[in-house]
């Protein structure tokens, strides 16, 4: 049974649109994880002890576990404390979550290697700390580290393919589908290989743009 | 919600299997993925265009598609080719692959981070490039490449759990044939998570080691004091790891 | 072909970037024991030179001579492009002594590893000739206390020392200092050219990168002073600097 490009033609169609559900799924992850992620610093730098050793806690739990198994804990364990999501939104709350965390780290390692300067500054300004998260830190950080969060992105998209498992219909389940009612499960795993790189490509070029809109900006 | 300790010690033989499994997985891909990792490394830094290129391809299609459409690629690609791979080892080919795009990556940009005065100032006292590669380059780049390489190694680790998709007997294929026979999510999961979690805190505990051996363990960040330290630094006092 | 007097040769040099000529066509022949400085407005191709020189980027044209051979793209007189096997340029690299402006030393080995590497892997001396060696160029250069010091612990000068000895030590047929001040504060130009005298004194060929005119004044047997790639004036210090005839090298030094 050799390799039929044809039948990777065939499949591209159902497979491209399928993979459509990856990339607006991974839109929402992405501004969810922003979010959380910005909420978990904006936390951490208040110096709470409790809350602080709660959050690295589940820092630590969450970079050391597999994102399949934080899938399988919001999709199965979530419904037993009465949280009952369908796979889609448990898929969703588990990747932002995740890559929220991630991207948190590395806002702390971004946040130590900004200049005290600017902020003193704004203190001596009599700004308050919100303005001053708004105003001085977080656009600084944010384009600093913008080459860490396109790359997250691309961690994102990848992840919501994992949400097959929890039957959710998006690209690469559609593949599996098609390759078992055809009885050539290899072709269509083709297709969607090369959906993600097509996506992963737009979201890396997205990632260029707004840098050099930044870097024109900032110049 | 009630606990039902009865689920994880009446198959603990399984969770101990798992275990072994998916060490067995990660230890035979973190060396063949370290190996294949140098040679790509060293095309993707090659003077010459086309095995740049080439490199560049193979790094942007295995960072590109999800691991899950990887392992079933390799799964059925072998399948079809008419070699019949036992599924573990399409999980570890597949991780190997995954393993070697990521740690070409820590190689090639370490060494690149280096000022580029030093591949000079090999060259200039008579040193080939490969005699500048293994007196000055490589011994400055081992240090720094032990904290990102311990990353990936930890990144490849996790992604380990992909590969009870194909049936491979790892330590998640074991929770989910458990969560099946015993419909209790909480307590298989939770466990499963805790055995990882401390799988992936040795590997980072033991980095550490090596890296503190090499000597080269870089304190990160700078003392920041006053006003500023209230918003750059997230703790009171050291960094919990 | 070359005169037994000669230390280095430069024949026809042309260098391209991009399609921008940044060595156009140079000719420089080097006795042995003259201390040259090369002189020029930033961008006009010195530290290109100096590498070209060194053998360390590819030319597009042209060759050195050093030792009585020929190294780069050499036209035999059969009309045949003859280029030398990357082993035989790695090995002539020995015998030119080359001083970076950052130094750049390395920074995982201690001082009498930076001086002794080269003449373990290189040379190939053997290890009591090397110890030898690198004890009496330390002398020479006050730097012995520094031997088991990183190049992390060192001040500029104490760097610039070390670059120095680790390139003297190879015993070359002659030396290269690209821009030796300026990575030192102003107070240690006195030193780097006192240390340059020295090396002229014992009779050693100097090439320098530089833009300090007090060097050039005191230090140069010839100056040479280059732009676009060129060589536009070539003489005594007194000829070049203080009486030149090129209205381009006129325009350069009225601005001091």
């Amino acid at each position: 049974m050799g390799f039929d490009l044809s039948s990777v033609v065939a499949a591209l169609p159902d497979v491209g649109a399928a993979s459509l559900t990856n990339a607006w799924m991974a839109v929402i992850i992405c501004v969810a994880a922003l979010a959380l992620g910005i909420g978990f610093t904006v936390v951490r730098s208040l110096k709470y002890r409790v809350v602080n050793g709660v959050m690295s806690v589940f820092i630590s739990f969450v970079r050391g576990t597999p994102i399949l198994i934080q899938i399988f804990l919001c999709y199965y364990v979530l419904p037993l404390v009465g949280l009952d999501l369908d796979p889609t939104t448990a898929g969703i709350l588990a990747i932002a979550l995740n890559s929220s965390v991630f991207i948190t780290e590395n806002f702390r390692g971004a946040l130590a290697a900004l200049d005290d300067g600017p902020i003193e500054a704004a203190t001596a300004l009599a700004l308050t700390p919100a303005m001053i998260w708004m105003l001085v830190i977080l656009p600084q950080l944010l384009r600093r580290t913008l080459p860490m969060l396109v790359s997250e992105g691309t961690v994102i998209l990848k992840n919501t393919a994992l949400l097959s498992v929890i039957t959710v219909a998006e690209g690469f389940r559609v593949a599996q589908q098609i390759g078992g009612a055809t009885f050539r499960p290899f072709e269509p795993l083709i297709a969607v290989a090369i959906c993600f790189l097509v996506l992963n490509l737009i979201l890396v070029g997205v990632g260029v743009m707004v840098e050099r809109r930044g870097a024109l900006r900032a110049a | 919600m009630r606990l039902d300790p009865g689920v994880i010690t009446d198959s603990w033989p399984l969770f101990v299997e798992g275990t072994l499994v998916t060490i067995q997985l990660s230890v035979l891909s973190f060396l063949l993925g370290l190996a294949l990792a140098v040679p790509v490394a060293a095309l993707s830094m090659s003077r010459h265009g086309v095995f740049r290129g080439s490199a560049m391809v193979y790094l942007a299609i295995l960072r590109g598609i999800p691991f899950i459409a990887l392992v079933f690629i390799v799964h059925y690609g072998t399948a079809a080719s008419g070699a019949r791979t036992p599924a573990f080892w399409s999980g570890v080919i597949a991780l190997t692959l995954f393993a070697s795009a990521y740690y070409s990556e820590v190689i090639r940009s370490t060494i690149s981070a280096l000022p580029p005065g030093q591949w000079d100032s090999g060259r200039v006292v008579g040193m080939s490039r490969l005699q500048t590669l293994r007196y000055i380059i490589v011994p400055q780049s081992l240090g720094s490449m032990i904290p990102p390489g311990v990353n990936v190694t930890i990144m490849m680790i996790k992604e380990s759990s992909v590969i009870s998709a194909i049936t491979v007997g790892e330590l998640t294929y074991q929770g989910l044939v458990v969560q099946g026979n015993t419909f209790a999510p909480f307590e298989v999961f939770i466990t499963i998570a805790l055995i990882y979690w401390g799988i992936t805190l040795g590997v980072s505990r033991l980095g550490d080691r090596v890296e503190r051996r090499i000597g080269r363990l870089q304190k990160s960040g700078r003392p920041t004091g006053g006003i500023a330290a209230r918003y750059l630094t997230l703790t009171a006092s050291k960094p919990v790891q | 072909m070359t005169q037994p007097d000669l230390s280095l040769r430069a024949t026809a040099l042309r260098r391209e970037v991009g399609g921008l000529r940044i060595l156009d066509d140079i000719y420089l022949d080097v006795p042995k024991g003259q201390a040259v400085c090369i002189l020029g407005p930033s961008g006009s191709g010195k530290s290109s030179l100096l590498r070209a020189l060194a053998l360390l980027d590819p030319l597009a044209d042209g060759f050195v001579t050093i030792d009585g051979q020929a190294f780069g793209r050499e036209l035999s007189r059969d009309g045949i492009v003859r280029r030398q096997s990357q082993r035989e340029v790695d090995r002539i690299r020995a015998r030119i002594g080359f001083v970076f402006q950052d130094f750049s030393l390395w920074p995982h080995l201690d001082v009498r590893a930076n001086i002794s590497l080269a003449q373990r892997v290189v040379l190939q001396r053997p290890a009591d000739e090397i110890a030898n060696a690198t004890d009496r160029i330390m002398d020479r250069l006050s730097i012995a206390a520094l031997a088991d010091k990183h190049p992390g612990q060192l001040s500029g000068g104490q760097k610039q020392r070390v670059a120095v000895a680790r390139a003297l030590v190879l015993n070359p047929a002659l030396m290269l200092f690209d821009e030796p001040t300026s990575a030192l504060d102003p107070e240690l130009v006195g030193d780097v050219l006192a240390l340059l005298v020295d090396l002229k004194r014992e009779g050693m060929t100097t090439l320098t990168v530089t833009h300090e005119m007090s060097f050039a004044r005191r230090l140069a047997d010839r100056v040479i002073f280059l732009e676009r790639g060129q060589i536009v004036a070539d003489g005594c210090p007194q000829d070049v600097i203080d009486t030149p005839s090129d209205p381009r090298v006129k325009r350069f030094f009225s601005l001091f």
